[in-house]
């Protein structure tokens, strides 16, 4: 009997080790890009890729460079500036959206869930030159392309409504009851009462939104057109690939990927303390 | 304070769904009403017609004297307290009480006032601070009461706001109840499927069945003038025994006779028989456990009746028996006036005699189960 348990027990211990082997092995492969454009970012005594990963001589003139000498800041801004506008937008959209089809009953419900479900499973790039005849015709093109960037992305997000519904669906309708019998209106209901309790999906959807900016490309690089003053980060470097020698400035590649991903970073750092569990704690019946 | 008003009240769900049908009732000023009911009765979807939370498909609601169908559940001054409390739980136990005032842009010092007095009726003041989550039951349930207390709303609605408290705790709330009647006097409309709740609250009862209204009346009324075998069975537990049996007439006397008993229907009832011209014929006897008296097998009034368990409540004893015809019957015996040698008698698998009194009976169709009498 004593034999049969500790027999279970080491098995366990090592398909655990297997596991946890596994895991490590996992890890080092997710995070070696990562941690590869940060130490060549930092390169200094060349700006060409080494057989070599650790810089022999750590600065920050890459960034300087990439400041000093090149449009980035610009295609930064722009691409910040779209982030902001397209989470904002977006999150009222969406927001709207999922509140309308979790409280609200009202004829063809159903039947507009499952046509938006549907339609956005054609990929979006279907209608890229719909899109851009109609903007380079009212004037949202190339240098203007970051609003019509903006336009893009917030347009089509409130199909994107399912994750925020099921929230919604969890938190009890009497408390929308409750709120409307003491005097709310239907608003009053959304912002006093569902959206203090709705915290974690708005950080989702403000996440989602602030970051879908960043990493598109097909659209942008379509309506941007070359015109480096309407350029987000990826179709501007991108084009820096594509018209130079990218040996001759890989470094700066690297630092420019990395100053990319600290907004995104921050952001997230900054509103994940408020995915606080169990928001709705207390709520009804205990 | 206000008089509501139930005119052909309708709720139908989808095409065909009928959830209530021709409610009509009128609900005098201050009054304490309480719609009962097994589930999916329709007591809910009334309560929450008038509330406005739910559309009315037909018929009108007035509160006093205005049509409000069409009015939205902020427009109608109702306050409600709802089964599971709805407490927000962003927000802590004053702001709770305090968000339908803070709506109306009461000013702060009123709105203090107003809370604190609520809160002291109710015993709450120490947790005013605390967000809902650090509540139990009970107490959660006292801040959804104050929440709709600090309205001073025409009518307090209740949708079976002691259902999710315990036993223990249920029995305090509604003694609670009775007294923040007294103190807030007001219209209130209370929904419960619990029959004991609806006696010991409800100046009338308004008792549901299917979507229907199946009795309006006192306690009283419900209790001693059953208009169908569904009430009579419905209001007092254990629920009163029916029997099919026959009405016999006989030189002028009416007598019933369950399982070869032959009872003399004596008093008023014997008369309202008479005044109404029944004949014999078949029937349906009503008699509640607790009617019943211990009698003996000489007794020519007496029913046999085989012990099949027998459940010792304290205060009196629940026996289930089998009638001679394979019926079982309950009968409620009160253990304070029970004679030791006689309670010995009353263990499984003996048999008892019991009779009753003709005041005690209730007579129904055996067809339509309507009250014969009424």
């Amino acid at each position: 009997m004593m034999q049969k348990r500790l027999g279970a027990k080491a098995s366990r211990r090592l398909g655990n080790t297997v596991i946890y082997l596994i895991l490590v092995v996992m890890t080092v492969v997710w995070l070696f890009p990562f941690f590869g454009i940060l130490l060549e970012s930092f390169r200094v005594e060349s700006p060409m890729q080494q057989g070599y990963l650790i810089p022999k001589k750590f600065g920050f003139d890459n960034y300087i460079k990439l400041f000093n000498e090149t449009d980035f800041p610009k295609w930064f801004l722009n691409t910040g500036f779209m982030g902001v506008a397209t989470a904002f937008l977006q999150t009222f959209f969406i927001l709207s959206m999922s509140y309308t089809l979790s409280r609200l009953r009202f004829r063809g419900r159903k039947l507009l869930m499952n046509f938006m479900l549907i339609l956005g499973m054609f990929p979006g790039f279907l209608t890229m030159i719909l899109i851009y005849k109609v903007f380079h015709d009212i004037g949202l093109t190339m240098s203007r392309a970051p609003l019509g960037l903006i336009i893009v992305y917030s347009a089509s997000s409130a199909m994107g409504y399912y994750v925020s519904k099921g929230f919604f669906d969890t938190i009890p309708k009497s408390l929308d009851e409750a709120a409307r019998v003491d005097g709310a209106t239907r608003w009053q209901v959304f912002y006093k009462v569902i959206m203090p309790l709705s915290k974690p999906i708005i950080i989702y959807t403000v996440l989602m939104g602030f970051m879908a900016p960043w990493g598109e490309f097909m659209l942008s690089s379509y309506l941007i057109h070359e015109n480096s003053d309407g350029m987000s980060v990826a179709v501007g470097m991108y084009e820096w690939l594509s018209r130079t020698n990218m040996n001759t400035h890989y470094t700066m590649f690297c630092s420019a990927g990395v100053v990319v991903a600290i907004p995104v970073t921050t952001v997230f750092l900054l509103l994940q303390r408020y995915y606080v569990e169990g928001v709705t704690g207390g709520a009804v019946k205990g | 304070m206000a008089r509501v008003k139930l005119t052909d009240v309708k709720k139908v769900y989808g095409k065909d769904t009928v959830a209530v049908s021709d409610f009509n009732l009128d609900i005098a000023d201050k009054e304490f009403i309480v719609f009962v009911g097994p589930s999916g009765c329709g007591k809910s979807t009334t309560l929450r017609m008038i509330a406005g939370l739910e559309e009315i498909s037909g018929g009108t609601v007035e509160i006093d004297g205005v049509v409000v169908n069409d009015l939205q559940p902020r427009d109608r001054d109702i306050a409600m307290v709802f089964q599971n409390y709805a407490l927000y739980p962003h927000l802590t136990v004053f702001e709770n009480m305090a968000f339908s005032l803070r709506l109306k842009k009461i000013p702060q010092k009123i709105v203090y006032e107003k809370v604190t007095q609520a809160a002291e009726i109710l015993g709450i003041t120490e947790y005013l601070t605390r967000k809902p989550r650090a509540l139990s039951g009970g107490q959660r349930q006292r801040v959804a009461i104050g929440r709709a207390m600090v309205r001073d709303s025409k009518i307090f609605l209740m949708d079976e706001p002691l259902s999710n408290l315990d036993a223990k705790l249920r029995n305090q709330m509604r003694a609670e109840i009775i007294l923040l009647r007294q103190k807030i006097n007001t219209t209130f409309i209370y929904v419960t499927h619990d029959q004991t709740e609806a006696m010991t609250l409800g100046d009338r009862i308004v008792i549901m069945k299917d979507g229907f209204i199946q009795q309006v009346g006192t306690p009283t009324e419900v209790f001693e003038m059953p208009v169908n075998v569904f009430v009579a069975e419905f209001i007092g537990a254990p629920k009163m025994n029916i029997f099919k049996t026959d009405l016999v007439l006989e030189n002028g006397k009416y007598y019933v006779t369950p399982f070869g008993a032959k009872i003399q229907i004596t008093g008023k009832k014997g008369e309202m028989l008479k005044e109404k011209g029944v004949e014999s014929r078949k029937i349906l006897l009503g008699v509640r456990p607790e009617h019943f008296i211990l009698s003996n097998e000489h007794d020519k009034k007496a029913i046999p009746c085989k012990i099949s368990v027998n459940e010792m409540m304290g205060s009196e004893l629940h026996i289930h028996g089998v009638e001679p015809d394979g019926e079982s019957i309950v009968v409620r015996i009160p253990t304070i006036t029970l004679e030791d040698d006689r309670r010995k008698t009353l263990t499984m698998g003996n048999t008892i005699y019991v009779t009753f009194e003709s005041k005690v009976m209730h007579l129904f169709d055996d067809d339509t189960e309507r009250n014969i009498l009424l």
